[in-house]
């Protein structure tokens, strides 16, 4: 049984009720919204030195994590996922069920082993609504010390429940404790972080894992109605793909359009490459070099080219790299700044693709979820736990579940009080 | 000579005798030399290797051809998995020999027209840089044995090798995957009993799993002095890597044979030659690969460029002896060129994708 920290008592934030920690955490966002507000700007500093990713594309970051964290999504996830901000003070009266109370969890440990920018702020913010102490150690630690020092200006009692292990090894002995003595564990990372934390944490401890996904896109032909619109899908995609070098789970690898609309699949592919190179200059790659498997995929689709199959775009500098029709039993390029474009007659294609590939979807962008309901259907199936407005692929909703994952469920207990 | 109707005869005997000839007393083929064999097998390969031809005209050679070796166009080798890059009727190949397909990718196919080339590019050079002492050696391979798997390159040029320098019947301990560490304790302690020097031949990753095994079970040799390990390939594709310093300081401790005869052999199997540690360069870091005269290799950019001596970029690699498939071949491998070679760094340099998302060898473990 992991062992219940004292430390939520001596930070007093279960005294507070949560709608003044969602109101203070929502205060503290908008503050970091600012680009010139100074933590931001030296943490915007520091994750282009540790990341290599350009001032742009951090500034790009930064300001969709912190401009998702308002009172309003927070209040929006919480009531959604448990029924009112109330049921994380005391107990609610629900209609025919005992009173339920959902109290936080007392020691929550997030740690995230990879550098995608902010990886774990969400999930810290929601195990503070929780009222849960937090132990957090991300590769991000410069950005989550200094959001943890704007809380406890906002509100002390945020600040005190927080503790950022910044900069210390996972064999740490102040890490490997807070670990141990977790009830619950948030892990972003591969699979050997994952298992290796998994075995470090308390048998009964609530493990939630976040594993290494991929992401991709899908254009159904009833949206490829006319030039302007695929234009405007086109670059959408190209953002969903380049943002972030194509490093996140919610980063696009690869795009399927159906053949057979008033826009055709080689006009696509023609404005997709006219998007990419667009969408480099915006958002150019980060300071390190092309992989050499980077470029071998391209040189493979230059040799097939060159036999009269698909064809291949590569930007300047490696700026991106667009392979049209690559061989199908071949899984998709899992490669930074690198697109697979695929002509499909229907959605079964595509499907039939992921699954022969065993590949783990996180995501997938159609041009309007809400207007093709057999592809949705699909893309659910095919086990993806999101899917996404084209464009907006890697801008996620805070009030939006995160992973087939709840946002504040991982972080309560329910307790209830028979009638 | 113009290439352009030179027979395979003509050019398998101007290249076997460039071969006898540094085998025998070491003689170099000159830049001119290298230059006009290169570029008549260009014009022979272009004339008779339907994807190659497709592949230069698309590369610009069309209506010219490259004015120097240098400027072949370096066929990447992953096209060995696209196409049948062969200058003859593949059917009638005397060797054919599979890439592992490593990262899960569709393995490729390399065919060699004549048996008789590939044996003399890899005896000369692996009489130069692994025999140079004219040992005759008992070899005990970490490869897997060419009567079960044929067209593994790897398994058939050990063997080779056995059946015409080693003293006694080579051996296997490759089932499968796994080693068969049993197996070759037995044979190496009863070498040191006979005092015949060995050749251990293996993968990294092979030589790993026999050091776990002798660690496992407190086991160490001291090989016969003349004993040496040829080791080749990398880990690609393995969950357990080792430092390559590490595995030779191990590989010492454990079987009792020096740093310096412990020799990395550098090939492909889209290659007909392979590169050797340079014998100058066994004793300290950074070794420089190094290879026979008719065997060259050019450090280019992202966009195929030469980069300037010393500069690290991707290896290109030029060999003559390629006579029946393509002659020049990109690979994705870095290095950096050295007096009389180039440092290889393998794929070390590539950063994995930073964030949450999966990357190719991710899937190819979950797929199992």
């Amino acid at each position: 049984m992991p062992k219940s920290s004292s430390r939520g008592a001596d930070s007093g934030l279960r005294e507070l009720p949560a709608r003044r920690i969602v109101a203070a955490i929502g205060d503290a966002a908008a503050r970091w919204t600012d680009a010139d507000y100074p933590p931001r700007v030296r943490a915007t500093a520091a994750i282009v030195q540790r990341t290599g990713y350009t001032e742009p594309v951090v500034d790009y970051a930064l300001d969709r994590l912190f401009g998702e964290v308002t009172s309003a999504s927070l209040t929006a996830a919480i009531e959604g996922e448990i029924g009112s901000l109330r049921a994380l003070d005391g107990f609610v009266a629900r209609d025919a069920r005992p009173d339920a109370f959902a109290r936080g969890i007392d020691g929550v440990a997030i740690v995230a082993s990879d550098t995608t920018i902010g990886v774990a702020l969400p999930a810290v913010v929601f195990a503070l609504c929780a009222k849960c102490d937090v132990d957090v150690r991300d590769r991000s630690d410069a950005l989550l010390a200094a959001f943890a020092d704007t809380l406890t200006q906002e509100r002390p009692e945020l600040g005190a429940a927080v503790r950022v292990h910044a900069g210390i090894a996972p064999e740490h002995p102040r890490w490997r404790a807070a670990l141990r003595d977790a009830g619950v564990v948030v892990a972003f990372g591969g699979d050997d972080a994952l298992r290796a934390l998994r075995s470090e944490a308390a048998p009964d401890a609530r493990f939630v894992g976040f594993g290494h996904r991929t992401s991709a896109t899908y254009v159904a032909r009833e949206s490829l109605e006319n030039d302007a619109h695929a234009r405007s899908l086109a670059a959408g995609t190209a953002v969903d793909a380049l943002l972030y070098d194509g490093d996140g789970c919610l980063s696009s690898h690869a795009v399927f359009v159906e053949r057979g609309g008033d826009v055709s699949f080689e006009r696509f592919s023609h404005l997709l490459e006219e998007a990419c190179a667009a969408v480099a200059v915006e958002f150019p790659r980060g300071s390190s070099a092309p992989a050499g498997a980077v470029l071998a995929y391209r040189d493979g689709a230059r040799f097939r080219a060159a036999q009269g199959t698909g064809g291949v775009a590569w930007g300047e500098g490696g700026s991106y790299l667009l392979v049209i029709e690559p061989p199908r039993h071949e899984a998709p390029p899992l490669l930074a700044r690198c697109l697979a474009v695929y002509g499909v007659d229907g959605v079964e294609e595509f499907t039939d693709f992921v699954a022969s590939h065993a590949v783990p979807l996180e995501a997938v962008a159609v041009a309007d979820p809400a207007a093709f309901p057999d592809i949705v259907a699909a893309i659910a199936a095919s086990g993806a736990a999101r899917v996404a407005r084209i464009g907006a692929l890697q801008s996620p909703l805070l009030a939006a579940e995160h992973g087939g994952v709840g946002r504040i469920t991982p972080f309560v207990r329910w307790v209830t009080r028979d009638a | 000579m113009s290439g352009a109707g030179a027979s395979p005869q003509t050019l398998d005997a101007r290249i076997l005798a460039a071969i006898g000839a540094w085998h025998a007393d070491g003689s170099a083929l000159d830049d001119g030399a290298f230059d006009a064999l290169a570029l008549s097998l260009y014009r022979y390969q272009v004339a008779t290797n339907a994807p190659f031809a497709r592949f230069a005209a698309a590369a610009g050679f069309a209506e010219r051809e490259p004015a120097t070796w240098r400027d072949i166009p370096a066929v990447p080798a992953s096209a060995f998995r696209d196409a049948a890059l062969a200058t003859f009727d593949p059917s009638r190949a005397e060797l054919t020999f599979h890439t592992s397909g490593s990262t899960g990718a569709t393995p490729g196919t390399h065919f060699l027209q004549r048996a008789a080339l590939y044996d003399a590019a890899l005896l000369a050079g692996f009489d130069r840089f692994m025999l140079g002492d004219g040992a005759r050696l008992r070899f005990l391979n970490l490869v897997p044995d060419p009567r079960e798997r044929p067209h593994s390159s790897l398994g058939y040029m050990m063997g080779r090798v056995a059946r015409e320098r080693g003293a006694g019947d080579a051996a296997f301990y490759l089932r499968g995957d796994a080693v068969d560490a049993g197996a070759l304790c037995g044979d190496l302690a009863r070498a040191i009993a006979d005092g015949a020097p060995v050749c251990i031949a293996g993968t990294a990753f092979a030589f790993v799993a026999v050091l776990d095994a002798l660690a496992e079970s407190r086991v160490t040799f001291a090989c016969t002095p003349g004993s040496r390990i040829m080791e080749t390939g990398g880990f690609k594709g393995r969950s357990r890597v080792v430092e390559r310093g590490a595995l030779y300081a191990e590989l010492t401790h454990r079987l009792g044979i020096p740093g310096d005869r412990i020799v990395a052999e550098y090939g492909m199997t889209e290659l007909t030659s392979q590169w050797y540690d340079a014998p100058w360069s066994r004793a300290a870091e950074p070794r420089v690969k190094t290879g026979p005269p008719w065997l060259r290799a050019t450090i280019v950019d992202a966009e195929g460029r030469a980069v300037p001596h010393g500069e690290t970029g991707y290896l290109r690699h030029v060999d003559l002896a390629n006579r029946s498939s393509v002659v020049a071949v990109q690979t994705e491998d870095r290095g950096y060129s050295a007096a009389d070679g180039f440092v290889l760094l393998g794929r070390d340099l590539d950063a994995p994708l930073r964030g949450c998302s999966l990357d190719a060898e991710e899937l190819v473990a979950r797929r199992g």
